[in-house]
Parts: structure tokens; sequence; C-alpha cells
């Protein structure tokens, strides 16, 4: 197994810098799946499913000047390792204003992700930084646990509001409530709610806009009004977007009815197509 | 004895000496000499060790007095004053530093021996006044014999340097090792703690030579310290914008940090892990002593020994500002009783002695202090008057009680 990989861009450096952030807000371990031309982040959270909750992929030529992997074997040509976000969150938090930032995997007593950062400094020579996180890998038997969610033709999609005001409603709702409904239809409108035995109250967001759906057919003569609700959790949604510090181009949201009746909802942020989030959160319908 | 008023710009340094000395110890000593007022603290395992010595002309007016013990066989024992303040009376006094260094006009410290206090006083705008009085207990202070000169290596740098490099250690970490040769200078994780947690990342800077203003190694070196105490002394280097030099030997001798500006000397001294042949399980503790005598240590970088002189009066204004014996506080409460009559007496005296004084700096003030009971025409005319009128109006009580 190799991996060496370097980045000289310092847009592209503060891109991944502000995704490594985000993915330490949301959780404290998580894999780093490295393909031929692919990163991604993946967190696992103990779902009722036992699926993937959080998907980041990254498209490599977008960041790094060079990239140079070899995986497993070649016919599994990836490599999958856990490591503790917020080293290296912390780690490329020492790298701005960087000449050059170098990862690569090294086994120095243990396993490690090194990275290597070439920082400026006011004389003629450089400070030359290293940080050894320490990673474990992980055997591909347990790869299947951590594939890409495959998103199912969703019932209603729809574009999610400016996510700063969003979650500033969340917040204030997170005080009333633990669980929050939400509501979307396919004419732009998104509500978001929360119920107790005193109050109601509800957030509405008109004229979002909808994705354009991949099967027009079988939803034509669906009425375009029609609600479509996900009960879940506060507090998972509200990190979520906590951890939002890029400016996403494009926020999604996308609600699906399984034949079993199982409801998830799955949110997808991206950056100027370099960069896809997706969150997958599961319903918890309370029944009183 | 101890007098000395700062500006506010002044306690503002002053303040951060305290901040640094905090992170190093829970007790303070406030030891004043002629050399000028030092703090000095040492941590509960003898490992880390400092002193900031504020220079006379640091202050505004500076003044210190050893009591001079008479003893039977003539031989006059100075004894200095013995003061332990606690860090936890001491620091919340100095907190918000820069809203004391805006808004205070003058700050004034002195200490009442006869009854183990020292009070430390702020004087704002628009006469508002601030008093704390804080209890000391009688310790003596120790000090460390280190002599920075003999170092093999040392260096030179700025602060911002030491600062950027601070900042790649997670708080978890408790050591770093320096490692130096001829040509570069590498700060990196301790190797002890790395193999241990097999969860922390192992990170490390190299800088070359060129960063430093003062380079010389004499010998390739790699010794590991406490991080803690590092920070302290950044924020205190950040304050006084001096360069912090570095002077460091083989492993197990103690580490000197050192910022030396004109007025204010402030010396840290860290232990470091002993050579893997003779390895201690800590860091060996410092060699300290305290002070029996004043006139038999040899400090740290002085030869000559330090003999006390009944009284020093060091001042920067003009204007004569005489010392101001025990007695003072007592007979101005006297004076106020008084009325004017006994007033006008007293000043008539004051301004004859006033301008003897002025001449002979050395001995007139000598011979005050240790006259006891001498009556109110021994004390300096406006110092008295400022006095009596701020008690008069605000009513505060300057008498012991």
């Amino acid at each position: 197994m190799r991996f060496r990989a370097k980045i000289v861009d310092g847009a592209c450096l503060n891109h991944f810098t502000r995704i490594s952030n985000m993915i330490a807000k949301l959780a404290k371990t998580c894999t780093l799946r490295i393909s031929p031309d692919k990163l991604n982040f993946i967190l696992c959270d103990k779902l009722a499913n036992g699926g993937v909750s959080m998907w980041c992929e990254l498209e490599q030529e977008n960041f790094f000047n060079e990239f140079q992997m070899e995986g497993v074997s070649a016919e599994n040509n990836e490599i999958y390792l856990e490591l503790t976000s917020e080293n290296l969150s912390r780690a490329l938090k020492t790298a701005q204003n960087a000449r050059a930032l170098k990862i690569k995997l090294t086994n120095k007593h243990f396993p490690c992700l090194t990275v290597s950062v070439e920082l400026l400094s006011m004389s003629s020579s450089s400070r030359i930084v290293t940080h050894d996180i320490p990673i474990k890998v992980i055997p591909r038997k347990l790869w299947k646990d951590l594939q890409e969610p495959v998103v199912p033709d969703p019932d209603v999609s729809i574009y999610l509001p400016v996510l700063k005001t969003m979650k500033s409603v969340v917040e204030k709702m997170k005080n009333i409530s633990n669980h929050l409904v939400i509501e979307a239809n396919l004419d732009g409108e998104l509500n978001l709610k929360i119920e107790t035995e005193l109050v109601c109250v509800t957030t509405h967001f008109k004229d979002l806009g909808n994705p354009p759906l991949a099967s027009e057919s079988t939803h034509q003569d669906r009425n375009m009004e029609h609600m479509a609700e996900v009960h879940i959790d506060i507090r998972k949604l509200l990190q979520f977007l906590a951890g939002q510090q890029v400016n996403p181009t494009k926020a999604l949201c996308m609600h699906r009815i399984c034949r079993s009746g199982k409801k998830t909802l799955l949110f997808r942020v991206e950056t100027n197509e370099t960069s896809k989030v997706s969150s997958v959160l599961g319903d918890e319908t309370i029944f009183l | 004895m101890l007098k000395c008023v700062m500006s506010g710009s002044q306690v503002k340094v002053f303040g951060k000496a305290v901040q640094a000395l905090s992170r190093i110890s829970d007790e303070l000593w406030l030891d004043p000499s002629k050399k000028g007022l030092a703090l000095r603290c040492v941590n509960s395992s003898r490992s880390a060790y400092g002193c900031v010595l504020f220079s006379p002309v640091f202050f505004q007016h500076y003044q210190w007095s050893a009591l001079v013990k008479m003893s039977e066989n003539e031989l006059d024992t100075t004894l200095n004053l013995k003061c332990k303040l606690g860090m936890k009376s001491i620091l919340p006094i100095f907190r918000c530093l820069n809203s004391l260094e805006r808004n205070i006009e003058k700050c004034k410290i002195f200490t009442r021996s006869d009854k183990c206090k020292v009070v430390i006083q702020f004087f704002y705008r628009h006469g508002i006044k601030r008093t704390h009085n804080i209890c000391f207990q009688e310790s003596q202070p120790l000090q460390v014999i280190f002599d920075k000169n003999v170092c093999t290596n040392t260096l030179m740098i700025q602060p911002r340097l030491l600062a950027d490099a601070i900042v790649l250690f997670t708080s978890s970490q408790e050591e770093v090792t320096l490692a130096v040769t001829p040509l570069n200078f590498c700060l990196k994780s301790s190797n002890e703690e790395s193999m241990d947690l097999s969860n922390a990342v192992y990170s490390e800077m190299f800088v070359g030579s060129d960063e430093f203003d003062f380079f010389q190694i004499g010998m390739d070196t790699e010794i590991t310290f406490c991080f803690k105490e590092l920070k302290g002394i950044l924020t205190f280097s950040e304050a006084t914008h001096a360069p912090i030099s570095i002077y460091f030997d083989f492993p197990g001798k103690p580490l000197a940090l050192s910022i030396d500006d004109m007025l204010v000397e402030a010396n840290f001294i860290l232990a470091t892990l002993a050579d893997e042949s003779s390895r201690a399980s800590s860091p060996q503790s410092l060699c300290l002593s305290q002070k029996r005598k004043r006139s038999d240590l040899i400090k740290k970088k002085a030869g000559k020994n330090i003999t006390g002189q009944a009284l020093e009066c060091i001042s920067r204004k003009a204007a004569p500002r005489r010392l101001y014996p025990k007695e003072t506080l007592t007979n101005i409460s006297a004076v106020e009783n008084c009325g004017s009559p006994a007033m006008k007496r007293a000043n008539g005296d004051i301004s004859e002695v006033s301008e003897n004084s002025v001449s002979n700096t050395e001995e007139v003030p000598g011979s005050l202090c240790l006259r006891k009971g001498k009556s109110e025409a021994s004390l300096n005319y406006r110092l008295k008057k400022s006095l009596i009128e701020k008690s008069l109006i605000y009513g505060i009580s300057i008498e012991n009680s």
C-alpha cells in the first residue's frame, strides 16, 4: 500500500482544511478512503439500518498537484484508513500560508499518515513542520459497510435555504423540543416544525426550487403540494448544520419512503462541484 | 520594607510578569533589594523557577530599606523582606490589564512589615482609589544558582517564532524536545510520550539558523523539558517586546530562558530530563538555596556580594521624595487630630529639615529612620500635606488600626 499526495495551491489547501474541520466537528473518528481518482471521508454512525451516516467525496484532481496511490491489491485498488479527525484538522491548521503540503502513508513504529508542511518564513530558509498522525488500516472484510449510500429515487427533493438561516432557526427550536418535523413538497416549500404539548412552532420557507427528478413519469400525477414529512432528532440535524463551514453552491434535501414504510432523509451539500458531502438521517417517528 | 510607584503602562508589564509566574507556581516571593524588585517563584516539584527583576528605573519611584538588626557581637545582619504571597491573592488584582493600563493614573505598592501586609493601591481618575491589603507569609525567598554564561549553547529568538511552534503541540502533551545542531534547530514532541500513547500525534518543526537573532551552538544537543511553563514565558515576552534568549547545555542540566530589556530582567530556569545513561524518571530538581545572609550568596549574574544598606531612596523625579518611616503613619493621625496650629508648627520645622535633607541624601534619612517617636517635624511637608488632604476629603484612615 502506498500513498503520496501534494497540494501547492493556497485556495485548495484552504478548502481542504475547512472540509477537515467540518469532519472534525461531526465525529471523533472517521474513515478515509483513498482511490485513484477520489478521496472520501466516511462517518459511520450506529443507525438502525447500519448504514453510513455521512459521506464526503472529493475529486482528487481538484485539490492535489500530485497524487499517487497503490491499493491493497490490484483488484481492490483502494485504501481504507481510520483516524481521529481532530488530529488531521489540527495538523492542517498549522498549514495556513504554506508553500506546499505533502501527505503520505508511512510506517514509523506504527502506521501513520505523515503531513509535511513547508512554511514560508521571513528569512530565506523555510520552516518544515511534520506531523505523524497514527492511523489504523481497515481490513478488506469491513469494506462493505463503508460504501457510498445508494441514493434511491426520492419522493421529494428540494433545494435548501441558506444554511446559516436554517441553522439559526433550528438552534432556537432545539430549546423547545428534541424532535423536528421536516416537511417538503415539490412546489418549492419547506417547513420546519416542532410540536409540544404547549406549543407548536413552524417556520415556512417558500420558493426554494426543486432539482429535476430522475423519473418524471411516475410523479406526474402526484399532487405538487403534497407535503412529505419526516421526524428527526434535532441534535443530529444541528450537528450536520454546525459542521457546514464550506459555503456551498448547492444544498439539497431528499426524502424517501421505502416500501417497508421506513423513511430516510438525505442532505447533500456541494461546493463548486469539487466536493460533495452527503449526510443521511433516519426517520424517528414517535407514536404518541 | 518596600515602596514603589508605577504608571499605567508599567502596571501592565508588572501584571504580565505575575501572570507568567502564576503558570509556574501558586506562591510568589516579593523580594526587593538595591537592584530592584524581584518576583520569584518555584514550582512544587522544584523543576521550574521563575524570577522577574524590575530595576529601580522601571518604576516612577522606588524605595527600599532593609531592617538593620543590631546583634550582640556587633555584626549587623541585614534582614531582607521575607515576603511570600499566595498567587490566588495577587493574581486577581492584576486582571484586565488592558483596562488597568488605560484607566489608572498611578499604582502604589508598599509593605507594612509590622502587620505582614503588602498594600497595592490603584489611583484612578476623579480621585477614585482602590486598595488591596494582602497578608504575606514570612518566608525566605529561594534563588537558583545558575550561571548562564557558561552554557555551551545560546540562542536568541523573537517570541513570535516560539509562539508559532507552540501551536503545533496539543495541550495534552506535557514535554517537548529541543534538538539543535550547529546548522538548525528543531522543536518536537517528546519521544517518551508518543511511544506510550499510540493515539498521539508526533509533531516536529525545523527552523533554519538564520531565523535567529543569535545562534551559537557548542555541541549537538537534545533536551526535553516541560511545555506548560513555556507558554507563560511567551505571554510575558510579548508584553516586553524583547527577544528571548535560551541558554542550555547537556541533558539533565537546567535550561534558562531569559528576557533582558533595559528595565526588566526575567529568568526562567527549567529542569531538563537527564540523559539515557543516568536516566531519572522525572526532571532533576534545580539547585536552590535560601538567602541566609545576602552577603554570602553569589547571584546569577553579578559576582559581587550584596551588602545591605540602612536605607535607600531612589527616585526618578527631581522633587525630593523623602523616605517613609514607619512612624509616619502613626504620626499622621496625630496631626489630623491636632488641628491647624500643630500643622503650622510642623510645617515650619519640616521646611528646614527638607532643605538639609536635599544635600545629604544618605545620612539624614538614615537617622530619621532609626529614631523612634520622632515628631511630625521629621516628615516631608509636601508628602504629609497630600496625605492629610486625602484623608480628610475621602475619610480614609491612614493610621494603624
